[in-house]
């Protein structure tokens, strides 16, 4: 296992060391991040990443096959463009974690705050405890889990994809709508959270698309292969 | 963009006061790719019985020592005494005994040419300049200032000039020891300005951050507590905005509806701090501790 000093490297020096040893599959702990900013940015090869402590803005983001672990807390914008792998955050992490997402997973351990999984385009959020203000603003794709409350605006102007709330509901956002959650749906979600290390069972609530506003009727070319 | 930052010491009661000047440069520092063109902050102090504090700056260095005496003299004529003065460039600090109303006395010395005032206190003082968080402690030992609390902003100015007057905090002229810093923009800043205006107010800047600060203290000397005029501000003032206040008694702070600009902050059985960013917590507690993120419409307060 490789062993960094964030504090003896810039910003630049330990993406880019992080870069080359991502491209070895090298196992790297990184100790003494302090919050920085753009930890681990733009990597590209699956590899095994523990850090430390807590992370600044734009941490984890950009990233395409990484498994990065942090036990600390996130700013805003952790895991920022995901294209694959995961991204697991052990406690808070601020606005808009997951933003524009398309692939992998973001898991925060505990509370995130406003704009979480915002503009989504895949992939899976997993929040433990309580999202803030406008959880799942524009997503398109993809799908959010919060086990505890959210706040105002939930599912504000949201496309496609999939919102469970486990706790309360501050309130819908534009055009978004509120379904049952199927028995064998929940129970694959619980199943799913175990995995996570997240033992609680909540009742959960769905978010979707009311799709009043909804004025798209073409799909994405890779849609239409599927179809 | 902005840099907030505010540091609580809640038992310098029985304690004695705290670094309060020094955590908050460190905070500042680490800041400062928030802001490079200003650095200001508030450091609430002992309390100095009926005695005031003024913070003075004036334009032209070369005229400080003139405009000291005309600012003296502008404080005698009100009725006070001046107990100390100090000059640093063209900063100058009076220690003032004065008793009657310091509407008055701060009128006085706005009506004095050169003089451009940026706090009035019982217990405070704002110290601001151009530059880094180090730059301004260089010039002005803001590190060696102590106390029970304070704030301070590193400035990226969006929406007024950059200079010495519109750097933050902004003192609530003319309430004593009542200043804010924000990081954020008013929308309604021009009708509400107007509306304090047509009642007889004088702005001392052309930024909206001044208007909070002004907003704030009408609340409090009209008897509301800190954390009504907060939840009132939030209905009141439209626009982007997270911002602290510092008192005599404590700190507060309020987030918009759109929970638009950050704020994070911990907090121990002695210590508080409150930033924009977890990285300036991280530059005074280097312990492993809870972080609290306030969300959209919240409001905070701690007393001292």
């Amino acid at each position: 296992m490789v062993r960094l000093d964030a504090a003896e490297l810039s910003d630049r020096e330990l993406n880019g060391r992080l870069k080359e040893l991502a491209a070895d599959g090298a196992e790297v702990t990184v100790v003494n991040p302090q919050a920085r900013h753009n930890m681990a940015v733009g990597i590209l090869d699956p590899f095994d990443l523990h850090i430390e402590g807590s992370v600044g803005y734009y941490s984890a983001s950009l990233l395409d096959g990484p498994r990065v672990t942090i036990d600390g807390n996130a700013g805003w914008a952790l895991g920022e463009n995901l294209m694959s792998g995961s991204v697991k955050v052990a406690k808070d992490a601020g606005a808009s974690v997951g933003a524009s997402m398309r692939g992998g997973e973001v898991v925060v351990g505990g509370n995130a705050g406003a704009r979480a999984g915002i503009s989504m385009k895949g992939g899976t959020l997993v929040v433990g405890g309580d999202a803030g203000f406008l959880t799942g603003f524009m997503m398109q794709k993809g799908t959010i889990v919060v086990c505890g409350d959210v706040g105002d605006a939930v599912g504000d102007s949201m496309y496609e994809g999939v919102i469970y709330v486990g706790g309360r509901i501050g309130s819908l956002g534009n055009d978004a709508k509120t379904e049952e959650v199927p028995e064998e749906e929940l129970i694959a979600l619980w199943d799913a959270l175990e995995q996570h290390g997240i033992d609680e069972k909540p009742h959960f609530t769905k978010v979707v698309s009311a799709k009043k506003l909804y004025h798209l009727d073409s799909l994405e070319r890779l849609e239409m292969t599927a179809v | 963009m902005c840099g907030v930052s505010g540091i609580i010491y809640k038992n310098a009661g029985s304690d004695g006061p705290g670094p309060v000047g020094a955590d908050l440069v460190k905070m500042l520092d680490s800041l400062a790719h928030r802001g490079r063109d200003s650095t200001g902050v508030t450091v609430v102090g002992e309390d100095t019985d009926e005695d005031l504090l003024v913070r003075v700056w004036t334009e032209h260095e070369s005229e400080a020592d003139t405009v000291l005496e005309r600012a003296a003299d502008a404080v005698r004529a009100s009725g006070g005494v001046v107990r100390r003065r100090d000059r640093v460039g063209a900063f100058i600090r009076l220690a003032v005994d004065y008793d009657d109303d310091v509407a008055k006395l701060a009128q006085a010395l706005l009506d004095t040419e050169g003089v451009d005032l940026h706090s009035i206190g019982r217990a405070s003082e704002v110290v601001k300049d151009v530059g880094t968080a180090s730059d301004v402690d260089g010039r002005h030992a803001v590190g060696q200032l102590r106390g029970t609390h304070g704030i301070g902003h590193v400035r990226m100015a969006t929406e007024s000039i950059v200079d010495i007057n519109h750097a933050h905090p902004f003192w609530a002229y003319p309430f004593p020891d009542v200043t804010v810093v924000h990081n954020g923009q008013l929308t309604n800043y021009h009708s509400l300005k107007r509306a304090y205006e047509d009642r007889g107010h004088r702005f001392q800047t052309g930024n909206d951050s001044e208007l909070i600060a002004v907003y704030l203290a009408e609340k409090l000397a009209e008897g509301a507590t800190l954390e009504r005029a907060l939840h009132e501000s939030l209905d009141d003032l439209d626009g982007t905005f997270t911002y602290l206040v510092s008192t005599r008694n404590g700190v507060g702070c309020a987030k918009d509806q759109w929970s638009a600009k950050p704020l994070v902050t911990m907090e121990t059985d002695d210590v508080v701090a409150i930033a924009s960013e977890e990285t300036a917590l991280r530059s005074v507690f280097s312990d492993e501790i809870d972080r609290i993120e306030p969300q959209q419409g919240e409001v905070m307060t701690w007393s001292v």
